[in-house]
């Protein structure tokens, strides 16, 4: 309870207060803090307790790489679990609640895991639960899985939205700090398209915790000046809270804008969060460098802090992390947050540094220990004190808060994310982002470099240099002077040697010096088995900050260089981002486009039930009153079409309007029958094949003019049987003068199917439908009554006399009102695709069901589609091959169940009578089934070894999945019409 | 007998209701534009295209090589399609009842856009005229600048309802209107 | 795999506009092929590391065939053609 808001200081609007709470306690704060920087202003260090142990923690950091200060935020549905308290944003009426403690914060039961933690060293989980094995189910997953994760999940559906959106630019600069800002006023003075990404909600980054002056002016107020002037240029745009996670290939980034996660009530005409895939033509990283915590006893205890951590509390937000502050530090760092805190009137108790000498400047009146370390801290909750070790002699030193510096790491995630490993300098104790060329480069302390002069002048260079090679006149700019910063200079420490008590290197998994030592006498020695069986590295943080000292350390156990030892490697994300935002509004309706027919209003005013098929949804049956399940529906429909007739929406087939000369070869080409005498005002069923031989699609294509002709598809295979013809026409027979477009939407088709179809159709046609005039296969446009041109075709699937009429499919549902009107004394009904299915069944004509990716055509009793004689078509060759010609392929037949009440469903194999069910013994399948109201039984089409030697065998119907077993036999697959007389009457 | 058959537009059912008074952000849609693809034979893609580009009133969209729509608000899609057959080298069909057109325009066009199509829309990039076949809105449609701040969406009739309710959704920022126009 | 996919008519695209349909390598052989040949048209594919050469498929664009040469390694993209340009580049190298 020692951190305290100072009376003045920091870049908050202490003019405007703001209320939140914290595990129920109401507390306030200012406009333009974080949720840590107000937690600590009202003295709240503990904010949570750790993974493994519950060992109580404070916050450590000031920003993105924050280990222990993961909370939960909103409550309800908005509840959002594991949130750096470090980066977000303070907003009025915003609740957090701590984590991983029961009952509370203060008193975690969890934590005597503390006292066991002799037995929770490395390796635990693998070494202990491992046996006996039937445990694992029952009790050891259940307990570990209670005891380990942070925040609790949230089930219920999120209740805001989230976007998706593009961005392309010339130059992306990521991070909007010293360099960032000047890279970007460089490249935007230029003329270049700049995008400015930055992570916090407000640009400066360390110019806003610095307290130097650039230029004359404060620090805070230089940054300022630019954004001004960046705000004022046309071609730049600045994206805050704005997180660059990734980098993709060719120059793609990933980043997710927090649009509104800092109002307690989103807007609901605005996303949350927005995920923006960003092109850049070149990309600078100016992410900055990370202090380094040091290793020592106790170095976990709420109260120890990052001094840079502690500098922004201070500067930026008029923080002070306690009343009286240690710091321990191997560099420059540790000075110049003594100098600060002393300068607002903090007491700085003492200044530890290991080494001998530097050239520091010391602040009147602070007591340096030189060549000195901290090995243990005191205090439970909070710290107490710390005990400073020098030549073998001890010295207790009283203070509630210990701010520790080891270094800097150059933040090199996203130019490490797409293979290449970051490289180690000896020279600047650090690993640097490796070399890529000059499409995204690390600029300022990202690529090692340390004075803060340095860093400007970095990122104004890369940047000319960048728009210099795209071609912008950029000019050289005049670097401000800096006034007052401190050497960040410094010397390595991995571990305090003589540490009493546990020594963290990750503090969020709880990942001692001991865990390391112990991986290694293991043989887990390799850095990546480290991570994986001591856990360092890995969760929410993923070891941002204590991976290099895990590196470090265990290269000096190993006698290496962090060089051999070298990093995990580098993925995206680079901090975690939300489901939401990576699904953006894919959700519900939004997840996947619907298609609709242009019959759907006619078919929904019609009663159907619609199914979704693919993206379509078609009209599935048309119930009537009275009518209780589907099947009395479905049977009324055949009855009617068989007997009287029916309309149906055919709409959804493919259909493909082919031009040219050499069209007529190309059909002949990529149909297996001939196409080449088609003449014109006729249909011709065709069939497609792969080039192995196999069957792909079938279905009828028209010539309509001497060079004209529309193909149709089925359903399902449109969109392939269109690219598949691209293929053909594009690299296998680009010289035949062939050009082609789908018209699939042009066209609303419905076919009218029955005995009476003639009689309704005259009614609304101009032209004459006599059997003479319009024969069965003509394909012409005719007019209808009143002048509408349509397309008729006179095809059936039904078996019965049967037209195509296709309309323009804004007239589709006036057209197929009227043939109901017109056919309403002849007893006209709507029939849907159940109907259709079972009336093709009836007929033996295929689908999917049947054409599925193994049968050829003489295996579904297409054998004379074969045009052999012809020199070449797409699978011509290959379907001759051995195995396709076999004795013994399934062929297709029809089954009817031997007792008249039998049921028969697809999916079901054969086998002989009395053959016990075995692969061996199979006999086939029985791929389309229905319940034939024409037959009043039962029917299905079957795939049967030799079947068409067969006809009149018992077979029995095997159907294990349902537990169903019946005989039935074998005939012919057409039960309807075998003669084909319907279709010419 | 003669029977007058009704046409109906295939948004009805997505803009009942809506109000009328367009916002600054506004969604148009066509109610009866001609549009016809056009293909060139062999050899005459240069010569087609420049057929098309002398036809007067008549907007051409381009969709990949040799492959063109036609739009026209003033002529029926006989007329166009008389005039695009007597091009030599080429072959035409009527697309209007299977093409719907609509034009998205206001200062902040680009940003909602940003939201449906990946490619770059800056000026310089993708300039008052130029056209091109993309995913909008997760659906394959051609997408024409007709203004600094206005652009045309042309889709398949069957994604129409799924393209304009994306479009309205991405618009809401914005308080995107959308009517016949 | 590339993010990104300049096509040869419509520009800079998205991967999502795309769909991969396998090696352009492979020649369809003349009708009257030996069996050999033919069965190593239809079955039988190298799985190369390194340079590729792939057909992609502008569905969502311009709905030409394109072969994009690229290399599966360090997944730069190192030529896009017109399946038909190349198709006639290869005739007169002599590779069919």
């Amino acid at each position: 309870m020692s951190s305290f808001r100072l009376s003045s200081g920091g870049i908050v609007n202490r003019g405007n207060a703001i209320s939140y709470t914290f595990d129920g306690k109401a507390m306030r704060g200012f406009e333009g803090d974080t949720l840590a920087s107000a937690l600590l202003a009202n003295g709240e260090m503990l904010v949570g307790r750790s993974f493994k142990y519950h060992r109580p923690r404070g916050i450590v950091t000031a920003g993105a790489a924050e280990p222990n200060a993961l909370v939960t935020i909103g409550e309800g549905a908005r509840r959002e679990p594991n949130t750096r308290a470090t980066v977000a944003e303070l907003y009025d009426g915003l609740t957090a609640a701590s984590q991983n403690r029961w009952p509370s914060l203060r008193y975690d039961i969890g934590s005597v895991n503390g006292l066991l933690s002799p037995f929770l060293s490395a390796g635990f989980y693998y070494k202990t639960f491992m046996w006996p094995k039937a445990f694992w189910e029952k009790l050891y997953e259940p307990l570990i899985r209670r005891a380990a994760g942070l925040g609790r999940i949230v089930t219920e559906a999120d209740p805001d939205r989230y976007e998706k959106a593009w961005a392309h630019c010339d130059l992306l600069v990521v991070g909007a700090g010293p360099t960032g800002l000047m890279a970007a006023l460089a490249a935007g003075r230029a003329g270049a398209r700049v995008i400015l990404a930055h992570e916090d909600f407000r640009f400066g980054g360390s110019l806003l915790c610095e307290k130097l002056n650039i230029g004359g002016v404060p620090a805070d107020e230089f940054a300022r000046a630019i954004v001004d002037e960046l705000v004022s240029l046309p071609n730049v745009t600045l994206m805050a809270r704005t997180t660059v996670f990734g980098w993709y290939d060719d120059m793609v980034f990933g980043a997710v804008e927090k649009v509104q996660k800092h109002v307690a009530r989103p807007s609901a005409d605005l996303p949350v969060e927005r995920l923006w895939r960003i092109v850049a033509k070149r990309a600078i990283l100016a992410s900055g460098a990370e202090e380094r915590p040091l290793v020592f006893g106790g170095n976990d205890r709420p109260g120890v802090m990052m001094a840079e951590g502690a500098r922004i509390y201070l500067n930026r937000y008029g923080v002070a992390i306690g009343r009286k502050v240690a710091v321990f530090t191997n560099g420059g760092s540790g000075y110049g947050l003594a100098r600060d805190l002393m300068a607002a009137g903090v007491e700085v108790t003492a200044l530890i540094d290991p080494r001998r000498d530097s050239g520091d400047a010391v602040p009147e009146g602070l007591r340096v220990l030189r060549g000195a370390g901290v090995i243990a801290t005191t205090g439970h909750l909070s710290l107490k004190g710390m005990i400073a070790e020098r030549s073998g002699y001890e010295e207790a030193i009283d203070c509630d808060a210990l701010a520790m510096s080891g270094g800097w790491s150059p933040i090199v995630h996203l130019l490490c994310q797409r293979g290449a490993k970051p490289v180690w300098s000896d020279e600047k104790q650090a690993f640097l982002a490796p070399d890529f060329g000059s499409a995204f480069v690390a600029a300022g302390s990202a690529a090692g470099l340390a004075a803060l002069s340095e860093c400007l002048k970095d990122g104004a260079d890369k940047a000319i240099a960048l728009c210099r090679d795209l071609g912008f006149a950029a000019y050289e700019m005049d670097m401000p002077e800096v006034e007052g910063a401190y050497d960040p200079a410094f010397a390595s420490l991995w571990y305090m040697p003589g540490s009493r008590g546990k020594a963290f290197v990750d503090f969020q998994n709880d990942v001692t010096v001991a865990d390391l030592a112990l991986s290694q006498r293991e043989a887990f020695g390799h850095v990546e088995h480290t991570k994986r069986y001591t856990t360092a590295g890995m969760a929410t943080d993923q070891g941002k900050l204590g991976n290099v000292n895990a590196i470090g350390i265990i290269a000096g156990m190993r006698g290496m260089s962090p060089a051999d030892i070298g990093t995990t490697t580098f993925r995206p994300f680079y901090t975690p981002v939300s489901f939401g935002a990576l699904a953006g509004t894919a959700r519900g309706e939004h997840s996947r486009p619907v298609r609709r027919s242009p019959l759907h209003g006619w078919a929904a005013k019609n009663g159907a039930v619609f199914v979704e098929s693919g993206l379509w949804h078609r009209s599935s049956w048309f119930p009537r009153e009275g009518e209780k399940t589907w099947r009395e529906a479905v049977d009324r429909e055949v009855k009617t079409v068989r007997s009287s007739a029916g309309l149906c929406d055919v709409s959804t087939l493919g259909k493909i309007e082919i031009f040219g000369a050499g069209a007529g070869e190309f059909l002949n080409r990529v149909y297996s029958n001939n196409f080449l005498k088609l003449p014109v005002g006729k249909a011709r069923y065709g069939l497609m094949l792969r080039e192995d031989g196999i069957v792909y699609d079938d279905g009828t294509t028209s010539r309509l003019s001497e060079n004209h002709y529309v193909l149709t598809t089925t359903t399902a295979y449109a969109a392939e049987v269109m690219a598949h013809l691209e293929f053909a026409a594009q690299t296998l027979f680009p010289h035949l003068d062939v050009r082609f477009a789908s018209s699939s939407d042009q066209w609303a088709q419905m076919s009218l199917a029955g005995p009476k179809a003639r009689i309704i159709l005259q009614r609304l046609v101009e032209d004459d439908l006599s059997n003479a005039a319009f024969p069965f296969l003509a394909a012409r446009e005719v007019t209808l009554k009143g002048g509408l041109a349509a397309r008729l075709f006179r095809i059936s699937f039904s078996g019965e006399l049967a037209y195509e009429l296709a309309v323009p499919a804004g007239y589709g549902e006036a057209v197929a009102d009227a043939i109901m009107e017109a056919g309403q004394g002849d007893g006209i009904c709507a029939y849907g695709v159940e109907a259709l299915n079972v009336l093709r069944i009836e007929k033996g004509h295929v689908t999917h069901n049947e054409l599925e990716g193994r049968t050829t055509a003489d295996d579904v009793g297409l054998g004379r589609m074969m045009a052999m004689q012809k020199p070449d078509f797409i699978g011509k060759r290959l379907s001759t091959r051995f195995g396709l010609t076999a004795a013994d392929r399934l062929q297709m037949v029809g089954l009817k169940p031997v007792e008249a009440d039998g049921e028969i469903k697809a999916g079901a194999h054969l086998l002989k009578e009395n053959a016990k069910p075995s692969m061996i013994n199979d006999q086939g399948f029985v791929s389309s089934a229905c319940y034939s109201p024409t037959l009043g039984s039962h029917i299905a089409l079957a795939m049967l070894k030799s079947g068409r030697e067969r006809f009149g065998e018992k077979i029995v119907v095997w159907d294990a999945l349902r537990g169903q077993e019946l005989l039935a036999e074998v005939c012919a697959p057409v039960f309807v019409d075998p003669d084909n007389l319907k279709l010419h009457v | 007998m003669t029977i007058s058959f009704a046409h109906r537009h295939v948004l009805e059912d997505h803009i009942i209701g809506f109000e009328m008074k367009p916002n600054a952000h506004h969604l148009s849609v066509s109610r009866r534009p001609t549009i016809v693809t056009v293909l060139a034979h062999a050899e005459a893609e240069e010569d087609v295209q420049l057929a098309l580009d002398l036809l007067e009133d008549v907007s051409i969209r381009s969709c990949g090589p040799c492959e063109w729509l036609a739009v026209s608000q003033s002529s029926s899609p006989e007329a166009l399609l008389r005039l695009l057959r007597a091009i030599p080298g080429s072959s035409a069909f009527d697309q209007s009842d299977g093409r719907v057109l609509m034009q998205i325009s206001g200062p902040d066009v680009r940003r909602i856009l940003a939201k449906c199509v990946g490619i770059d829309l800056h000026a310089d990039v993708f300039a008052v005229g130029a056209s091109g076949n993309m995913l909008i809105a997760h659906v394959a449609g051609n997408l024409a600048r007709s203004g600094p701040d206005s652009f045309e969406i042309i889709v398949p009739r069957s994604y129409a309802g799924t393209v304009f309710e994306e479009l309205k959704e991405m618009g809401r920022e914005f308080a995107l209107t959308a009517a016949f126009g | 795999m590339a993010s990104l996919i300049t096509c040869p008519h419509c520009g800079v695209r998205p991967k999502e506009e795309f769909s991969i349909r396998g090696d352009a390598v492979p020649v369809r052989p003349a009708p009257n092929a030996s069996d050999e040949t033919w069965n190593r048209y239809v079955f039988v594919r190298d799985n190369p590391k390194g340079v590729i050469r792939e057909y992609w498929h502008h569905v969502s664009g311009c709905r030409r065939y394109l072969v994009v040469e690229r290399d599966n390694v360090s997944h730069a993209v190192l030529s896009v053609t017109d399946a038909t340009v190349a198709g006639r580049a290869g005739q007169k190298e002599g590779v069919r």
